[in-house]
C-alpha cells in the first residue's frame, strides 16, 4: 500500500510548473490515462530515484535545460549553483576540472589539500555532451556516480545521494561514441524533442532575464560554502540548511514546494517497497529471457552470431547481438516502482513496466542489421533506437498475452520444484521455459 | 465511462489504445473502431440500458472492442489472411468480407467469455437477433452454454460449434469451414440487402480497413506478402481492397501522399516482399584527417617524455600524480559523399524466365532488393528489361529515383526470345558514373559471346546471377573468369537469389568505389 | 539458495480460463478423431505392409472388413468423417497416406454412420481420394462436394452417391444397384462390370468399361444400353 503523504502531489506540481514555464514541450507518453512528456517525466523520476539518465536530441532542444530545472526544484538548489556545477563535455576535460584539484597554496607548502569541484559535492550531477568526453573521462564519471565515491590525491568524499543527467548530441563531427560498457550504465535514455513551431515561437518570446529560480544572494552563499575547507559532512548539513531557506523562498515566490533531503530519502524508501504484481513480474522475466537466451550457445554473446535455422528465430534473441546485462532489470524495476509511486498506484503493474521498459532498453540493445533495416523506414515519432525498443516491447507483450496463464502456471510449478517437490517443469516454446528448466536442473 | 474504462483496461492487461469516445448517432450500431479509436453510440447504449445495467453494457462493448485489438485480428495481416481464405471458399468479395467480419466477432467474443470476466453474454441476450445475428446467437448458446432465447438451424450450428475458434494457428482452416457453413445465410443476407437497399448492421461494428492506421496497413501488407503462397493470392486480395486502400490514402508510392496512381497489386507484392530483404542505410564514413591535434590529458609518469606536458593543467609542477601530458590524436572528418555509385539492373524476361505477374519470380525479387538498397542510400537505378531486344521486346528506364517506375520496369514480362542489345546497355552506362551492374538471367542469350566481350571491356562492378547450370552459363563463366570486377553466381535454388544479391550489395557498399 | 520463483508460490495451477462447452465439444471431437486415426493406422498395419497396397478385388474386400472391425465401438458423426478427410490432407498428422486404404476406410465410416444422409465437403482437400462410396448400402445417401479419385462407388449396394465435382476412372465399377450422380466429368472404364443401378453424369464420360447391366446417362442422354454400347458378357 503506497503511503499517501502528499509527496506525489508536490512532485506533480513541480512537473506541471516546469512544463508550463520552463520546459515547454508536447506530451508524447500516455500512462494510466494521463499524458506526459517523456523527457520531463523520466527526468523527474531520475532525480527522485537517484538514477542515471542519458538525454539525447538535436542541439538546442532543451536537453540540458530540462535536467537543470528538475535538479533545481527537486533538490532545492538555486539554478546558478546547478549551472556552476555542470561538467561540459570536451576533449580537454581533466580530472582536475571534473573531480577536484590540489589547493595550490597548500601544495607550495608541501601539504596535500584537495579542493573538490562542485560537481562531486552536489548530489545532482549534470554532464553536458558526455559523448564529447574521451572514454577515460566518461568512465571516471560513471564509476564515481555508480559507487558514490570520489577520490583524488588519497582523499575521498562519499555522496549519500546522487543522480546523474548526461546529455548527448547525435553522432556528428567532433563526437566520440559512448562505448557499450559505458552506455549500459545509464538507467534510461530519453529524447528531448522539438516542441513544435507554436511552442517554439512562445519559447522565443520569453524573457531571458527574469528567472525566478535564480537568486544571487543564495547562489553566493552556496558557492562560499562549497568552496570552504570544512569537512564534507558538515558541508552537507550547511547545504541542506541553505536549501531549506531557498525552498521557503521558492514557495513564496512561485508557490512550489521543493523536497528536503529527508523527504527524498523517504520517497526512495517508499518506492523501493512498492511490490510488483505477478503480471509485471512474469512479463519482465519473459523480456529478460528473450534478450539473454541462446539455444545453441547457452547465452547471447556479442561475439557469437546467431545461426540460421534456429528454432527460436521468431524471438528477439535472434534479432539482437548482445546479451542483456544485470543492470537492465535493476533499471526497469527501479523506474517502474518510481513511476507507480508517482502515479499513486498500490503496486507496480504491467502498464508501468511496459511504459518504462523501452527507455531502459533503447541504449542497451545492439540490433542485427537485418532487424534495423526492416524497421528504419517505418513511420515513427521516436528516434530509431527508442522506436525499436518500443516495437520489441510490444512484440514481447503480444506473446505474453497469448501465454500468460501458461507462463504463470510454469512459474508456480517451478517454485514448487525448487523447493523439492517432485514436479516436472512445464514445456513451452518460449525461451523462458528453457531457462526455468535450466534453473531446476541446476538443483537436481 | 470513467469508472468502467480503467477496470476494462486492467482486465485486458492495459492495451495501448486511447480512451473511447462517446458520440450520439442514429445508426443502429453500438460500437465503432477507426484507427484504434473506439466510439460508443450513446443513443444505442441508452436503448440497451433499458434492459441491462448501463455499466455492464458499457463494459461488454469495451471488452468486445479491446479483444479485437488484443486478440483477433490483432493486426492487418491477420485480417487479410482471414479475408483471403474466406474468399477462396465463397468466391465473392462482399460475402468474404462479411464472413471474415463475423468470424472475428465470434473469436473475439469467445476469447473474452473464456479468458476474462465479461458481460458479453448478457449483452447478446439483449441485442437484436435477425439474419446472421440469429445464427451467431444460436452458436453462442451452444459454445458458451447460455440461453440467448434463439432456436433452430441445428445442422449448421452443429458444424459451426466444432470449429476451434481459439486456436490461432488453425484460423486459416477454421475461417474456411466457418464461411462454408455460413454461406447460405450470408447469401440470404446479401439478397435482403439488395432488395431493401439497406445494409445489414452489425450492432458491434463492422470490420474494415478503416480499423487500422496507415502504418499498420503498410506493415500488414508486408507481412501478408511474405505469408501468401503465391502472387495471385496477394493480387486478388489487394485488388479487392484497392478502392478502400485508395480512400485511406494508401498508394504504391507510399503512405499519406494523397491520391496517387491506382494501386498495381503485382508491384505492391514485390515491393512488400523485398522489404523483408533489406540492408540498413549506409552511415557516413569517418576518415582520418592525417593531422595530429592535442585531444585529451593523461597522467604523466616518470620516464615519459616531457615535451607534451601541459603546464597549465599541471599547475606548473612536474610531479607524478599531478602532472598531465597531452595525448594527441588524428582528427576525423566526414568521408566522401559519393561512395556508392548508381545501379543498372539488367533483367531477362524471356520465355524461359518466370512471368512475375503469374508466379513469384525470384529474379524480379532479387532485382527489387538491389533496387531498394540503392534507392535507400539516395542513389539512382536504371533498368534494362530485355527479351528479344532486336525485335523491340525490351524496356529501357533511365536512371531515376521513382520506385514505382523502377518496379514497373522490373516486373514487365515479354516472354519472347533472348537477345540483348548492347547499344542500349552502353547508352545507359553513359548516363551515370560507373554504375554497378546487376544482371539476372538464365544465360540462354543468343548473342552471349558479344555480352561476354562487352563485360570484358568494362570496369564497372558486375554481379551476374544465372539460374540453372547449362552450357551457356559455363561459357559465360569461362569467358569472364579473368575479370576481378565480375562476380558470377550460379543459383540452383531460386530462393537464394535475393540473399545473393543483397550479399553483393553489402560488399559493394562497404568496399571502396 | 533463494527461490527465484518465490513470488509465484501461491499461484495454483489452474486450467487456462473458464471451461466452455466449446472446449468439451472440441475435446470430444479430438478424441473421436484419434480413435478414427487409430483405426486407420491399424488398417495400414495389417493391409499395407511396406506401404504398398495393391488394388485388387480381394484386397479391397479384406481391407473393408478390417476397417469395419476397426470402427466398431467408435461413436462418430458425419462431421467426424469429414474431419478425418481433412486430416488426411495434412500428412504430418496422418503417418502414411495411401489413398486406397483411406478410401475404403472412409467408405466403411460412411456406410456405418448413424445418419442416413452424409455430406462430405472435400473441396479444399488437396488429394483425390479413391474408393469412396464403396458398397454404399440401400437407404444411405452420400453427397461429396469436390472431386474424387478412382473406383468411386464401386460395388454400390443400393445407396445413392452424389459427386458435386468430377470423378476419375472406374466409377461405379461392379455396382449392383443404387444410383451414382456425378455433376461434372468421369474418366475411363466407367461402369466396368456394373450389373445394375444407374450412373448419371452431368459432364463428359471419357470412356465406358465392360458394362454388363444397369443404365448410364451422359448429359441426360442414355448411352448404355444403346446401339453404340451393348451389354458385355464376361
Amino acid at each position: 500500500m503506497v503511503l499517501r503523504n502528499g509527496y506525489q502531489e508536490r512532485v506533480r506540481r513541480i512537473y506541471r510548473f516546469i512544463s508550463e514555464n520552463f520546459y515547454l514541450n508536447r506530451p508524447d507518453l500516455e500512462v494510466k490515462g494521463e499524458k506526459y512528456n517523456s523527457a520531463l517525466l523520466f527526468g523527474i523520476l531520475t532525480a527522485l530515484y537517484g538514477g542515471k539518465e542519458l538525454i539525447i536530441g538535436e542541439p538546442g532542444l532543451g536537453k540540458t535545460t530540462s535536467a537543470e530545472y528538475i535538479s533545481c526544484l527537486i533538490y532545492g538548489i538555486p539554478l546558478g549553483v546547478i549551472w556552476g556545477s555542470e561538467v561540459s563535455g570536451h576533449p580537454e576535460q581533466t580530472e582536475e576540472k571534473i573531480v577536484g584539484r590540489p589547493d595550490l597554496g597548500a601544495l607550495n607548502q608541501g601539504k596535500e589539500v584537495v579542493v573538490w569541484s562542485n560537481f562531486v559535492q552536489l548530489p545532482v550531477k549534470i554532464v553536458d555532451e558526455i559523448n564529447r568526453l574521451p572514454e577515460t573521462k566518461q568512465s571516471m564519471i560513471l564509476d564515481g556516480v555508480d559507487r558514490g565515491n570520489w577520490e583524488y590525491l588519497n582523499e575521498m568524499i562519499i555522496n549519500d545521494e546522487y543522480a546523474l543527467f548526461a546529455t548527448a548530441n547525435y553522432q556528428d563531427r567532433g563526437t566520440n561514441t559512448i562505448i557499450a560498457p559505458l552506455v549500459d550504465r545509464f538507467d534510461v535514455m530519453v529524447e528531448s524533442r522539438h516542441p513544435g513551431p507554436n511552442l517554439a515561437f512562445y519559447i522565443g518570446r520569453r524573457s531571458r532575464f527574469d528567472n525566478p529560480l535564480r537568486h544571487q544572494e543564495f547562489e553566493e552563499r552556496y558557492h562560499k560554502l562549497l568552496r570552504s575547507q570544512i569537512p564534507y559532512k558538515e558541508k552537507l548539513q550547511g547545504l541542506e540548511e541553505l536549501s531549506e531557506v531557498f525552498r521557503d523562498y521558492l514557495k513564496e515566490k512561485v508557490g512550489i514546494e521543493s523536497l528536503s533531503k529527508e523527504e527524498r530519502f523517504s520517497i526512495r524508501k517508499e518506492m523501493a517497497q512498492m511490490p510488483l504484481d505477478l503480471d509485471a513480474n512474469a512479463f519482465l522475466r519473459m523480456v529478460l529471457a528473450e534478450l539473454s537466451f541462446c539455444h545453441r550457445y547457452g547465452q547471447k554473446r556479442s561475439v557469437e552470431g546467431c545461426p540460421e535455422g534456429c528454432h527460436y528465430t521468431g524471438y528477439l534473441c535472434y534479432h539482437v547481438k548482445n546479451c542483456a546485462s544485470n543492470r537492465l532489470p535493476i533499471s526497469v524495476i527501479g523506474y517502474s516502482q518510481a513511476l507507480a509511486w508517482f502515479l499513486e498506484d498500490d503496486e507496480v503493474d504491467l502498464e508501468h513496466v511496459r511504459t518504462v521498459l523501452p527507455f531502459t532498453l533503447a541504449h542497451r540493445i545492439q540490433w542485427r542489421d537485418s532487424y534495423i533495416s526492416k524497421k528504419e523506414g517505418e513511420g515513427r515519432n521516436d528516434p530509431l533506437q527508442i522506436y525499436l525498443a518500443k516495437e520489441a516491447t510490444e512484440e514481447i507483450f503480444h506473446r505474453y498475452t497469448e501465454q500468460r496463464d501458461y507462463l504463470l502456471d510454469a512459474l508456480a510449478i517451478a517454485s514448487r520444484a525448487f523447493e523439492g517437490e517432485a514436479v516436472e517443469p512445464l514445456d513451452g516454446d518460449h525461451p523462458i521455459y528453457e531457462e526455468i528448466k535450466k534453473e531446476i536442473a541446476s538443483l537436481r | 465511462m470513467r469508472k468502467v474504462w480503467p477496470k476494462v483496461r486492467r482486465n485486458h492487461l492495459f492495451p495501448q489504445i486511447p480512451p473511447p469516445q462517446l458520440v450520439e448517432s442514429d445508426e443502429e450500431v453500438a460500437l465503432e473502431i477507426k484507427s484504434k479509436q473506439m466510439t460508443i453510440n450513446v443513443n444505442y447504449l441508452q436503448v440497451l440500458t433499458e434492459k441491462m445495467n448501463p455499466e455492464d453494457a458499457l463494459q461488454a462493448l469495451l471488452d468486445h472492442g479491446i479483444s479485437h485489438y488484443m486478440y483477433c485480428p490483432w493486426d492487418f495481416n491477420t485480417h487479410l489472411m482471414l479475408y483471403s481464405e474466406a474468399k477462396k471458399v465463397l468466391r465473392d468479395k462482399r460475402l468474404a468480407q462479411k464472413a471474415a467480419s463475423y468470424f472475428m466477432d465470434v473469436v473475439a467474443n469467445t476469447y473474452c467469455v473464456k479468458e476474462r470476466e465479461t458481460k458479453i453474454p448478457e449483452l447478446y441476450r439483449h441485442l437484436p437477433k435477425e439474419g446472421i445475428q440469429r445464427i451467431l446467437a444460436l452458436l453462442y448458446q451452444v459454445i458458451w452454454g447460455i440461453d440467448l432465447g434463439a432456436q433452430g438451424e441445428e445442422e449448421s450450428i452443429k458444424r459451426l460449434s466444432r470449429i476451434p475458434y481459439l486456436e490461432k494457428r488453425l484460423w486459416k482452416e477454421s475461417i474456411k469451414k466457418f464461411a462454408k457453413t455460413l454461406e447460405e445465410f450470408l447469401q440470404k443476407e446479401m439478397e435482403s440487402e439488395q432488395k431493401s437497399s439497406k445494409k445489414a448492421q452489425n450492432p458491434l461494428g463492422e470490420h474494415s480497413i478503416e480499423n487500422y492506421t496507415l502504418e499498420e496497413i503498410d506493415k500488414g501488407l508486408r507481412d501478408f506478402a511474405s505469408s501468401v503462397d503465391d502472387i495471385t493470392e496477394f493480387r486478388e486480395t489487394v485488388e479487392d481492397l484497392k478502392d478502400e486502400l485508395a480512400a485511406m490514402g494508401y498508394t504504391v508510392g507510399g503512405m499519406g501522399r494523397g491520391a496517387g496512381n491506382p494501386i498495381d497489386a503485382d508491384l505492391l507484392y514485390y515491393m512488400k516482399l523485398a522489404e523483408n530483404y533489406t540492408l540498413p542505410i549506409k552511415k557516413l564514413p569517418m576518415e582520418k584527417s592525417g593531422a595530429l591535434h592535442p585531444h585529451s590529458h593523461s597522467p604523466w609518469e616518470v620516464g615519459k617524455p616531457v615535451q607534451d606536458i601541459d603546464p597549465w593543467t599541471s599547475f606548473g609542477k612536474i610531479m607524478p600524480g599531478l602532472t598531465q601530458t597531452w595525448v594527441r590524436r588524428e582528427g576525423e572528418v566526414f568521408g566522401e559523399m559519393e561512395k556508392i555509385p548508381d545501379c543498372l539492373i539488367i533483367i531477362d524476361s524471356s520465355g524461359s524466365m518466370t512471368n512475375p505477374r503469374e508466379r513469384l519470380s525470384y529474379a524480379v525479387l532479387g532485382a527489387a532488393c538491389a533496387c531498394n538498397a540503392y534507392l535507400k542510400n539516395g542513389k539512382k537505378v536504371a533498368v534494362y528489361n530485355f527479351s528479344d531486344a532486336f525485335r523491340g521486346n525490351k524496356l529501357i528506364l533511365d536512371f531515376c529515383k521513382e520506385k514505382e517506375s523502377i518496379y514497373w520496369a522490373i516486373c514487365r514480362y515479354f516472354g519472347g526470345g533472348t537477345a540483348i542489345d548492347l547499344n542500349d546497355v552502353m547508352y545507359l552506362l553513359k548516363q551515370a558514373e560507373k554504375p554497378d551492374i546487376f544482371i539476372i538471367t538464365d544465360m540462354q542469350i543468343t548473342n552471349l559471346e558479344k555480352l561476354i566481350d562487352f563485360f570484358n571491356s568494362i570496369e564497372n562492378r558486375v554481379t551476374a546471377v544465372h539460374i540453372g547450370e547449362n552450357i551457356y552459363a559455363t561459357r559465360f563463366r569461362e569467358g569472364l573468369k579473368q575479370k576481378n570486377n565480375v562476380s558470377l553466381f550460379l543459383v540452383k535454388d531460386k530462393e537464394d537469389i535475393p540473399k545473393i544479391v543483397l550479399g553483393k550489395v553489402r560488399e559493394y557498399f562497404t568496399s571502396p568505389f | 539458495m533463494k527461490n527465484p520463483f518465490e513470488e509465484f508460490r501461491g499461484q495454483s495451477t489452474r486450467s487456462k480460463g473458464k471451461e466452455l462447452p466449446l472446449d468439451r465439444i472440441l475435446k470430444a471431437k479430438e478424441e473421436t478423431l484419434n480413435q478414427i486415426l487409430k483405426g486407420y493406422e491399424n488398417l495400414l498395419k495389417n493391409e499395407a505392409k511396406d506401404l504398398v497396397w495393391l488394388m485388387q478385388y480381394s484386397t479391397v474386400i479384406k481391407a473393408y472388413s478390417i476397417a469395419e472391425e476397426a470402427i466398431k465401438g467408435i461413436n462418430y458423426a458425419a462431421e467426424d468423417v469429414e474431419e478425418f478427410c481433412y486430416v488426411l490432407d495434412k500428412t504430418d498428422q496422418v503417418p502414411y497416406l495411401i489413398t486406397g486404404p483411406a478410401g475404403v476406410y472412409i467408405s466403411a465410416l460412411c456406410n456405418n454412420a448413424q445418419e442416413e444422409e452424409i455430406v462430405l465437403r472435400l473441396q479444399d482437400v488437396g488429394i483425390k481420394i479413391n474408393l469412396l462410396g464403396y458398397r454404399l448400402p440401400e437407404g444411405k445417401r452420400l453427397i461429396i462436394e469436390g472431386n474424387v479419385g478412382d473406383f468411386t462407388g464401386i460395388s454400390l449396394e443400393g445407396g445413392e452417391l452424389i459427386i458435386e465435382g468430377s470423378a476419375k476412372n472406374y466409377t461405379g465399377a461392379g455396382m449392383k444397384k443404387g444410383r451414382i450422380i456425378v455433376k461434372q466429368n468421369v474418366g475411363f472404364n466407367t461402369g466396368h462390370g456394373m450389373t445394375g443401378g444407374e450412373i448419371l453424369v452431368g459432364g463428359r464420360i471419357k470412356g465406358l468399361g465392360k458394362v454388363v447391366g444397369g443404365k448410364i446417362y451422359e448429359k441426360g442422354q442414355l448411352i448404355f444400353p444403346s446401339d453404340d454400347y451393348r451389354p458385355y458378357y464376361f
